[in-house]
């Protein structure tokens, strides 16, 4: 019996034996990006009470009552992805503020990702109905833009009632919710007038929040240059950078000078690749000549979820094919987004911060990356979501480095039983 | 111009001899199509939506578009015959809501193009499902009516209410869409009687469709082997099957030999993965003894997408892993379930059946699969989806082998 109990001791060492330690999780050995904090270097990372408790460059197991190896992996911020559409479950069909969206759990974690932004699909008058159909129920952090349509991503004519793009009523929706709401959106305007983006800027100043805009026509009454040289204010985002429709290259295939002025304004560039905003022809001659995105987002809802942009990790993996380094790469989809919508608690691994981690893996191989028109691009990297850990608890874990060997789980409860039958029978 | 002409022309020849009578040609991979007993390398053909070819070498100049799928297994389209979608309600906790998932965005990336809701509706709330979800989704969406009228409600005032199981009504449904109800679905009961299982036969017998089971709580009082040995009929489906409440290992070590029984009597054993239904403690041992899933499915909902179940190829590896063969696998996912849902035109290769197809992977490497107890078997296998072809569509691809290179597309080289 002596050695039955060394056994089960043995095996429960890991799970067990540090029950009183105090971390909750340890993830040992993984290379940390965080690039808030500048640190780009082999470290652990301690996690107690959903926060994150420490970041050194070795941290004894005994310490925590729970420790994964992670070598061979990066460990970054969980990834912040700020264009979304997830206002689903109206019925609404051909809606963003319905059918066309999708629930964000069951593509965040998965991907590394831990907050969304909801980019307009609700609208300063559905925003309620909103927060209480979806928001209040994922167990993914969503944040959102309100579009600066009242009633939001509704489809058709609804998008395009000038009437309904009250710069008041969206800010005011703005403050009551301001843990929540983030900043505005106008999208998909058709008319050649500047009124939806100039109304959405309002609404962004009396709620001192930034405006993101998809520009929606380009029309030559209102030029894309004026959008971001003129009309948006230095904080604001321009997404769908890489956008067939966009005046990036001069006729000798040179990035155009105004992008270069806009930048250097304060004006932010966002990928948000969805469905159709996505293009080689664009990207690639453009981060070529240093035209790189500020933040990484993947514009998710129902037709892009399955097509080229697929999932955060994916869209990523586009960027770094492109000779941008993963460090950067992961700025990009942590710290910037997080500064972009001015929630700086988000997006990195400082002691006391929320517990939002990715594991992430960079595979080698032959991989075809796709854009929006079926380009197919052939890259040599690509970005996986091993682990996900959101206020501090696994959320995904996509080989059960997390998990027990399943031997000794099942030996350990028979041990368990065995004990409690000889306890009950020295009872009786 | 003449020059760029005269290119132009050269691309297009290959195009311009052959009669391109198909649209698509997979080409190179190797097919598995257990309906037709088919296991080697061939060519598949896709005109329209409809699976126009399969033979040994099928020539590319007749067909629009050729993807090179060497080195992959082409098989019929998978069908998951238990999963939960049906969602956008509003209801909270309960797989008539916020507990199902829209199934595109799980489907279609794992190889799946046919799944089938157990159970989440009943007769009373199933036109609003077909509204909401069936009617709208890509996936082709099949379902079992539960034998409660209201459905999956999570409340166990309306799953437990035997006076909403009504075979009559349940079955009278199930005739007006033969289309889409595929059998009755008795699930959670939490009861010491027969009543939920029994009334899921009654109305099985009276439309003449098959019974899923998830017997909820396990007692003395109902025991399991009666459920399968005398309560059911041939062909009616127990899902959940190597949940860690069934009975499976004897003091011996050895299978119960009442599950051989069973199978014998035509009971079939549903996999029904899910999020607290899959145990290494229960599988490895009786698959290892050769108690063999006859269809390999899900269960998929919120809790079980992100934890050890996660899509269709995931579960698949984790039969793959304890060393059934691929061709097995296969059939589990695709003619078996056809079968037992008695949808027999789907799940095969077969010239003129609907081109639902999966193009899959086998990665080599070291991988983790992850039980309801989150307890880890390592294995060395695992299937990945590269392509999903559904109803003559590119639904899913995966690196791209249906695009055109980017400087090709765009003209630039």
């Amino acid at each position: 019996m002596k050695t039955i109990h060394l056994l089960v001791a043995l095996l429960l060492t890991s799970a067990v034996l540090s029950a009183d330690a105090p971390y909750e999780l340890l993830l040992k050995g993984g290379h940390v990006l965080d690039p808030k904090n500048n640190l780009n270097a082999v470290m652990d990372v301690a996690i107690s009470d959903g926060k994150i408790a420490r970041v050194a460059p070795r941290i004894d197991p005994i310490e925590a009552r729970q420790t994964v190896d992670v070598s061979g992996f990066y460990v970054t911020p969980g990834l912040v992805d700020i264009h979304t559409h997830v206002y689903a479950g109206t019925g609404m069909r051909g809606a963003y503020s319905g059918d066309n969206s999708v629930y964000p759990d069951g593509h965040s974690f998965r991907a590394g990702v831990t907050t969304v932004v909801d980019v307009g699909s609700s609208g300063w008058r559905n925003f309620e109905d909103f927060k209480d159909r979806v928001i209040d129920r994922q167990r993914t952090r969503i944040l959102v833009m309100l579009n600066i349509v009242g009633k939001g991503m509704g489809g058709g004519p609804i998008e395009q009632n000038t009437d309904d793009m009250d710069a008041t009523a969206t800010a005011e929706m703005a403050k009551k919710y301001p843990d929540t709401i983030v900043g505005v959106k106008t999208a998909h305007f058709r008319a050649p007038n500047w009124i939806a983006v100039d109304r959405a800027v309002e609404a962004g100043k009396l709620a001192d929040i930034p405006v993101m805009v998809d520009f929606g026509s380009f029309t030559d009454e209102r030029p894309f240059e004026e959008l971001v040289t003129k009309r948006l204010r230095p904080g604001d985002m321009y997404t769908h950078m890489y956008l067939g429709s966009v005046p990036l290259l001069d006729a000798n295939g040179k990035v155009r000078p105004y992008l270069h002025e806009a930048r250097k304004r304060g004006v932010k560039f966002d990928v948000g690749h969805g469905g159709g905003s996505f293009q080689w022809k664009q990207a690639i001659p453009a981060i070529q000549q240093g035209w790189i995105p500020d933040s990484i987002s993947t514009d998710l809802h129902i037709s892009s979820m399955i097509r080229g942009m697929k999932d955060m990790t994916n869209v990523m993996s586009k960027i770094l094919n492109q000779g941008i380094s993963i460090y950067d790469v992961v700025e990009m989809s942590t710290w910037n987004p997080a500064q972009q919508i001015k929630r700086t608690e988000f997006g990195h691994l400082s002691v006391g911060a929320v517990a939002d981690v990715a594991v992430l893996g960079i595979e080698r191989g032959e991989f075809g990356f796709l854009d929006v028109r079926n380009g197919r691009f052939e890259g040599d990297k690509k970005i996986t979501a091993e682990m996900t850990i959101h206020n501090g608890r696994v959320a995904w874990d996509m080989n059960a480095r997390a998990g027990q060997d399943w031997q000794n789980l099942y030996r350990i409860e028979r041990y368990q039983r065995a004990r409690a039958r000889r306890r009950s029978a020295r009872t009786r | 111009m003449k020059l760029s002409t005269l290119l132009l022309g050269l691309l297009l020849l290959p195009g311009l001899l052959g009669a391109q009578t198909y649209d698509l040609l997979l080409k190179g991979g190797h097919v598995v199509d257990p309906r037709n007993g088919i296991n080697g390398p061939m060519d598949v053909a896709v005109t329209g939506n409809k699976i126009a070819r399969v033979a040994d070498s099928i020539n590319p100049s007749d067909a629009k578009k050729t993807v090179d799928v060497s080195g992959l297994y082409v098989t019929p389209g998978l069908i998951d015959i238990h999963v939960h979608v049906y969602t956008g309600t509003g209801n909270k906790n309960s797989y008539t809501g916020d507990r199902s998932v829209y199934p595109d965005g799980f489907t279609l990336r794992s190889g799946v193009t046919t799944v089938v809701d157990a159970g989440s509706s009943g007769w009373m709330n199933f036109p609003d499902f077909k509204d909401r979800v069936i009617d709208i989704s890509k996936t082709r969406v099949l379902a079992l009516l539960n034998i409660v009228g209201k459905g999956m409600a999570g409340r166990s005032d309306i799953e437990q209410d035997t006076s909403d199981m009504d075979p009559k009504a349940t079955a009278k449904r199930a005739k007006e869409f033969p289309d889409t109800v595929v059998g009755i679905k008795s699930a959670h009961f939490a009861g010491p009687e027969w009543t939920s299982v029994d009334s899921a036969v009654q109305a099985g017998k009276l439309a003449d469709l098959p019974v899923m089971i998830d017997f909820g709580t396990f007692q003395e009082a109902r025991p399991f082997q009666e459920l399968v040995l005398d309560h059911l009929r041939p062909g009616d489906i127990y899902t959940h099957g190597y949940k860690r409440q069934v009975p499976y290992i004897g003091e011996d070590g050895m299978l119960l030999p009442y599950l051989a029984q069973a199978r014998k009597r035509g009971i079939k054993f549903d996999v029904g993965h899910g999020g607290g239904s899959f145990s290494w403690k229960n599988a490895v041992p009786a698959i290892r003894q050769g108690f063999w899933p006859d269809s390999i499915s899900t269960d998929l909902h919120i809790g079980s997408m992100n934890a050890g179940m996660k899509d269709m190829t995931n579960v698949m590896s984790k039969i793959l892993s304890q060393g059934v063969p691929l061709y097995d696998v296969i059939k589990m996912s695709t003619s078996n379930p056809a079968a037992q849902i008695k949808r027999t035109e789907f799940g095969h290769l077969s010239e003129g059946a609907g081109a639902d197809i999966a193009v899959l992977r086998l990665d080599h490497g070291h991988f983790g699969l992850v039980d309801a107890q989150r307890a880890r078997f390592e294995s060395t296998k695992l299937l990945v989806c590269e392509m999903t072809i559904r109803d003559g569509q590119v639904a899913w691809d995966l690196n791209g082998r249906t695009a055109t290179d980017y400087r090709k597309a765009y003209g630039l080289m």
